[in-house]
């Protein structure tokens, strides 16, 4: 997975791209280090270029999801398509995380 | 502080053996006498290359330090035989050289020699090559037996694991008392897994079945199957399906760091009934059928060890004599064939379809035939699948 990161008025949006896996552990603890930004009120996965998600990569979602909820930060997931959106339909991530097409 | 000795906190180096090749009893000594300084426990000696070779093979050295010119045998031809056996492929051979001259040096390579150490003997670095290469032998020593005893270990945790899943004879008593066909393959990725599946009898008309697929795999992974084997054995299997996984999770969540879940679908087959109820935390969808028509089922929930309150809903179908339904991990629609494919939704529904026309005893080994056929192996995901008819 590969990913760039986009500083907004409210927040910060990370772009995400490719297949997010176990191998992406690393890469992605530094993502969830951008959560500990003072100013950020807001925090957008942009997971449209995402192709596949494993059970790891929805993990990881969850270690930011609990790393914001501890910060009160809203945590959005926008644009999931395909297979990624399937597994945040399979596993009710509606109930967990702000999900916008 | 001796310089290339034992005594710098480096590894022991008592447990070495190394085999001193001179035809010079002068040099013999004196070589011997510095590699006992370097911390060598067990030093041999050989005067000429045909003896050399003798003790190679009853003294098994870690190092050997070589001669050039020699009767018999001369120091080259000594180390190309050594070479040309196997077993000492990897045998450390310095050979003494004179430091003028190249092309000895470029002698000593050529016949398979590790490194050179100057003649005349020069104190210092004799001791310091030596001391070298056996910490070398002793770390690679060491880490392909560290090596060996994890992959033991794992070996008989995957044994262990193998233990959680239901005994042959337990499906097949189930299979004879309640009419069934059940039929299960079960395999670990790489080395231990995270899915688990079980069967139990609740009454004279009900079964209980679930499956259950850990986050990731390995250790980690393998010991969470444990503690949900554990935990299974606990909730009453009469519960409703969503019951019984609320009160898995409620228990699971506050053992599980962050990051960590599972899916899990527990199903009740009632064969007074003809039905089947389920619940399911987000596991792959169930297949349930006859010999005319397959369905994907609704499988969403929240996963296991996300929420602690998280709910789940409870699905019931019809399940008369003659139906079937097939569970299954979710490495048998996302693992990738050889040019990037892998099967979906779609592909497994079809995949199940063509299996559901053979007699009830064979479909599984057909999904498996012709998923097997077209996977990348080794599995990087662990693989269940359980198909249980109704005959």
């Amino acid at each position: 997975m590969e990913h760039k990161v986009h500083a907004t008025s409210t927040g910060q949006e990370v772009i995400m791209h490719g297949r997010f896996t176990f191998a992406d552990h690393e890469n992605f603890r530094g993502v969830v280090q951008l959560l500990d930004d003072p100013s950020a009120k807001r925090f957008v996965f942009d997971l449209s270029g995402l192709e596949f998600v494993d059970s790891a990569g929805l993990g990881m979602l969850l270690i930011a999801r609990e790393a914001a909820e501890r910060k009160k930060l809203q945590l959005v997931l926008r644009g999931a398509q395909g297979q990624v959106r399937r597994m945040l339909d399979l596993g009710r991530f509606d109930a967990l995380f702000t999900i916008q097409d | 502080m001796t310089v290339g000795g034992s005594g710098n906190g480096g590894i022991s180096l008592s447990g070495c053996r190394v085999l001193v090749v001179d035809d010079n009893k002068g040099s013999r000594m004196l070589l011997g006498a510095l590699v006992s300084e370097v911390g060598v426990g067990h030093v041999e000696f050989a005067a000429d290359g045909e003896a050399a070779l003798a003790v190679v093979e009853i003294f098994q050295p870690d190092l050997v330090l070589l001669d050039v010119r020699m009767p018999r045998l001369d120091g080259f031809e000594v180390c190309r035989r050594l070479r040309s056996n196997p077993s000492h492929a990897d045998l450390p051979v310095l050979i003494q050289t004179a430091l003028t001259g190249d092309d000895s040096r470029a002698d000593s390579f050529r016949a398979g020699a590790t490194d050179m150490v100057s003649k005349p003997v020069v104190p210092f670095e004799l001791m310091a090559r030596v001391r070298i290469h056996l910490e070398k032998v002793m770390l690679i020593r060491d880490l392909r037996q560290y090596h060996e005893r994890v992959a033991q270990e794992l070996t008989s945790a995957r044994v262990m694991q193998q233990g959680l899943l239901p005994p042959a004879s337990r499906t097949e008593a189930l299979a004879l008392r309640h009419n069934l066909v059940i039929a299960s393959h079960f395999e670990a990725s790489s080395e231990l897994g995270g899915d688990i599946w079980d069967i139990f009898e609740i009454d004279d008309h009900r079964l209980g079945l679930f499956i259950c697929d850990f986050s990731g795999h390995g250790v980690t992974a393998a010991l969470n199957t444990f503690r949900l084997h554990t935990l299974a054995r606990q909730i009453p299997p009469g519960n409703t399906p969503s019951q019984w996984l609320a009160a898995i999770n409620a228990t699971l969540k506050p053992l599980l760091p962050p990051g960590q879940f599972a899916t899990m679908l527990y199903a009740i087959i009632d064969t007074a009934a003809d039905t089947l109820t389920y619940a399911s935390a987000g596991a792959p969808s169930p297949v349930v059928g006859d010999a005319s028509t397959s369905l994907l089922l609704d499988s969403m929930g929240m996963f296991l060890g996300v929420s602690e309150s998280a709910t789940y809903v409870n699905h019931e179908v019809s399940l008369a004599a003659g139906g079937f339904v097939f569970l299954y991990s979710d490495a048998l629609t996302e693992s990738l064939a050889s040019d990037g494919s892998y099967l979906g939704d779609a592909g497994l529904l079809d995949l199940v379809r063509d299996s559901a026309r053979v007699e009830p005893q064979g479909r599984l080994d057909a999904v498996l035939e012709r998923f097997f056929d077209y996977v990348l192996r080794p599995l990087t995901d662990d693989l269940t699948a359980v198909w249980i008819s109704r005959r």
